[in-house]
């Protein structure tokens, strides 16, 4: 193999790490916050330091890269979207961080009638699958993959709509819970972030294979061009 | 008329002035071939290249004088081969690059333009009489090996200097002393160099009668020389004996041995351009 | 990890071309098994850095050193030391391909043969795995009787780097070893000197910035005969210290 392509392996390498890391960081997050685990929240929080390490190491090793090898082309569009990526990874980890945050200070689980209502553990599942499945997608070059990506964002987009009213209503009905209610409110704006993101990540995935810039289209024209549907106003 | 104009007329004037000045040469070698193979084509037999010298014209040949050319071709190369290659390469590769190596320079490059018969008093008085060859043919040799020597010493350093600086630089690394770096590449890489210097050396050698009439060698000679030390003729002698004679029919035998002394010189030469046509067709840089 | 060996150092070199000052005090201290590239702009003496390695410069009248070069730990311009033997141990290639006008195997095997090694067998065993070394067995196992002039540019610079391993240096001094060559080989070259790093310890002076930050560990900048910087490639050129350097490589120069 080509020197540069063993660069680059391990650039790739180096990142997936860092989305594993990431990825048990947010599934911990949630276990955190359906047992109000103040313990493992505690541990997430802490391990937020190690994905921070992971960013700035990846942002040295691209620098090295584009020192060093000068890149052109297809290698130019992924240590580009790694550099991209890499950042994301690391906003979504602080998200982690701060879901684990919100799960520290409950006192106990969730009123698991405001976690029906509100959707927020099948929109935590689709977030969660949307970021193992975006991985997927870089880990094997797959732009239709990553496209699928992008229109799931749609499911996050819907709960996170519905879920100011859901969330008054409930305050409304149970006073006393106010301070939960309004935590979940967070989680859930936190977990809409996300979708963001990997949708910023699936973005940079495409524009690595093929070369193309499909992040801040208006929606007709995607529509007409890919017909995908990124929903990611709000 | 433009400028140009006058340009381009000077340019075509130029043109047929070096076409002219061309054939002004090669013309008159030409009549002057023309005429001697007419008058000497109908001389050459078979007995002419094997009868001894006569005093009647039409029963001399060439035997001894073809033999002793030969014989002294051979000599000349064994002596003057080695001396002068081995000169060229050291001063080449080995000399340092200072004054006295400047002073053999400018000293070699004079030799060469030396007249030919001052050659021949140096060796009538080193190799005849210090020596005490007399008129043999090794004193002949060894005479004409010196008139040739800076021609070969010249044509060698010129070839060794054509070898590119990369090769020898090739070899060092590799950790080859000097001697096998000239034995191993300068040496087989300017060969053909070398050689093409040495024939073209050997063929003026050939042509040469003054050194050899002062060192003493004979017009007459009724055998052919068995060693060195015999005593010898040579073609240009013979021919120049012969063309001193009145009688029209020794003129004649003139013309005969000098188409000989042609093909000899001529066939020296086309083995001289052979040889720098194969060494440039294999060797590129 | 173990740290890495020093293979060769230069303490306090001068290098003069008569009256010339060519090199100007420099120390520097290069690591076993990994590539230094030299690097700066024509006539700031890296070239004559390193061919002081292998003494090549001894044949240049008017040439001398003062200062010490050592390889594994040894002066090598003490006088007992002998140059073929040095040469044995560190071998060179040379900017412009110059195999011998001769078959591929007499190319290959001519530094053994003028050690006198003659045995056929060993010369055999021997060029295959050279040329193996270079990547360009496959190419020639079948014309090892033609000439290697016959051969691409690209091939006979490998040609040129088999015949260097061929003695079984331990270090290869490269001088521009790909600047007359084509894209192509010049990626093969770099692909190679990449390979060879894992037993060689390579010095290459090079005038392409990208050619020294894709192969080399480590790089020296030169100007006007004087070691300006010495680091780690990665950080020569993501941060280097000295102005110099930073115009250097940025194309900035002068």
């Amino acid at each position: 193999m080509p020197h540069i392509d063993i660069e680059l392996e391990r650039l790739k390498t180096k990142l997936l790490e860092m989305w594993d890391l990431v990825e048990y960081q947010l599934q911990a997050g949630r276990e955190a916050m359906m047992t109000a685990d103040a313990e493992l929240a505690k541990q997430v929080i802490k391990r937020d330091r190690k994905v921070n390490q992971f960013d700035v190491k990846i942002d040295r090793m691209c620098e090295n890269f584009f020192a060093l090898f000068t890149p052109v082309a297809v290698d130019l569009r992924l240590v580009l979207a790694v550099l991209k990526i890499n950042a994301n990874l690391e906003r979504i980890g602080d998200t982690a961080e701060g879901i684990a945050r919100f799960a520290q200070k409950l006192d106990e689980p969730l009123d698991q009638e405001l976690l029906e209502t509100t959707k927020v553990v099948p929109m935590y599942e689709a977030a969660l699958a949307m970021f193992t499945d975006c991985r997927i997608a870089f880990k094997n070059n797959d732009p239709v993959l990553a496209k699928e990506v992008i229109k799931s964002d749609k499911v996050l987009n819907k709960i996170y709509r519905k879920s100011d009213s859901i969330v008054t209503k409930y305050m409304q009905k149970n006073p006393e819970k106010i301070g939960d209610a309004l935590a979940l409110l967070s989680i859930i704006k936190k977990l809409e972030r996300v979708g963001d993101q990997v949708t910023n990540i699936a973005e940079e995935v495409i524009f690595y294979r093929e070369a193309k810039v499909i992040k801040h289209r208006s929606d007709k024209k995607k529509k007409k061009s890919s017909g995908k549907d990124k929903g990611k106003e709000v | 008329m433009t400028n140009s104009d006058i340009n381009r007329l000077k340019d075509k004037a130029f043109q047929v002035f070096g076409v002219f000045c061309t054939f002004i040469g090669l013309v008159v070698l030409g009549i002057f071939l023309i005429d001697i193979i007419i008058e000497g084509v109908q001389r050459l037999n078979w007995d002419f290249l094997v009868n001894l010298p006569s005093r009647r014209a039409s029963r001399a040949g060439i035997l001894t004088a073809w033999v002793g050319t030969l014989w002294i071709l051979v000599l000349t190369t064994i002596i003057a081969f080695p001396l002068g290659v081995a000169a060229g390469v050291y001063l080449e590769e080995y000399g340092k690059k200072n004054k006295m190596a400047n002073f053999l320079e400018i000293n070699i490059a004079n030799l060469a333009g030396v007249p030919s018969i001052i050659y021949g008093l140096l060796g009538l008085e080193i190799f005849v009489r210090q020596m005490r060859l007399g008129g043999s043919l090794l004193a002949g040799a060894l005479t004409l090996s010196l008139l040739i020597l800076p021609i070969i010493i010249v044509t060698t350093r010129e070839a060794i200097k054509a070898v590119p600086r990369s090769i020898r630089d090739g070899s060092f690394a590799l950790g080859a002393s000097k001697w096998q770096t000239v034995w191993h590449q300068v040496l087989p890489a300017s060969f053909g160099g070398i050689l093409t210097g040495i024939i073209l050396a050997l063929s003026r050698a050939v042509g040469e009668a003054a050194p050899l009439i002062v060192i003493g060698a004979l017009a007459y000679v009724p055998f052919t020389p068995s060693t060195p030390l015999d005593e010898f003729t040579v073609l240009p002698i013979q021919i120049f004996n012969w063309t001193s004679r009145p009688q029209e029919a020794f003129l004649t035998n003139a013309a005969a041995a000098i188409i000989v002394l042609l093909v000899i010189t001529f066939l020296l030469n086309g083995i001289a351009v052979y040889l720098r046509n194969k060494q440039q067709r294999k060797v590129r840089w | 990890m173990s740290k890495k060996q020093n293979k060769l150092e230069a303490l306090n070199l001068d290098a003069y071309y008569g009256d010339f000052h060519a090199l100007k005090g420099i120390n520097i201290a290069m690591e076993e098994k990994a590539v230094t590239a030299f690097i700066g702009p024509s006539g700031c003496g890296k070239s004559t850095f390193l061919r002081t390695f292998n003494r090549m410069n001894d044949y240049i009248d008017g040439f001398r050193v003062e200062g010490q070069i050592l390889l594994d730990g040894k002066d090598i311009y003490q006088k007992e030391v002998r140059v073929d033997e040095l040469r044995k141990e560190v071998g060179m290639v040379f900017q412009k391909p110059n195999p011998f006008p001769k078959s591929i195997f007499e190319n290959v095997v001519y530094g053994l043969k003028i050690q006198g090694i003659k045995k056929k067998s060993v010369l055999e065993e021997a060029a295959e795995q050279s040329l193996r070394n270079a990547a360009l067995w496959e190419e020639v196992k079948d014309k090892l009787d033609k000439s290697a002039l016959a051969l691409s540019g690209g091939q006979q610079q490998r040609l040129c780097i088999a015949r260097a391993l061929a003695i079984s240096p331990s270090v290869l001094l490269m001088d521009e070893p790909a600047s007359a060559l084509d894209p192509i080989s010049t990626a093969k070259i770099e692909e190679l000197i990449y390979e060879l790093k894992n037993d060689y310890t390579i010095v290459i002076v090079t005038h392409n910035m990208q050619q020294a930050g894709r192969v080399s560990d480590y790089t020296a900048f030169f100007y006007m005969g004087e070691l300006v910087e010495f680091n780690k490639t990665k950080t020569m050129f993501t941060s280097p210290k000295d102005e110099r350097t930073q115009n250097y490589i940025t194309g900035r120069f002068g």
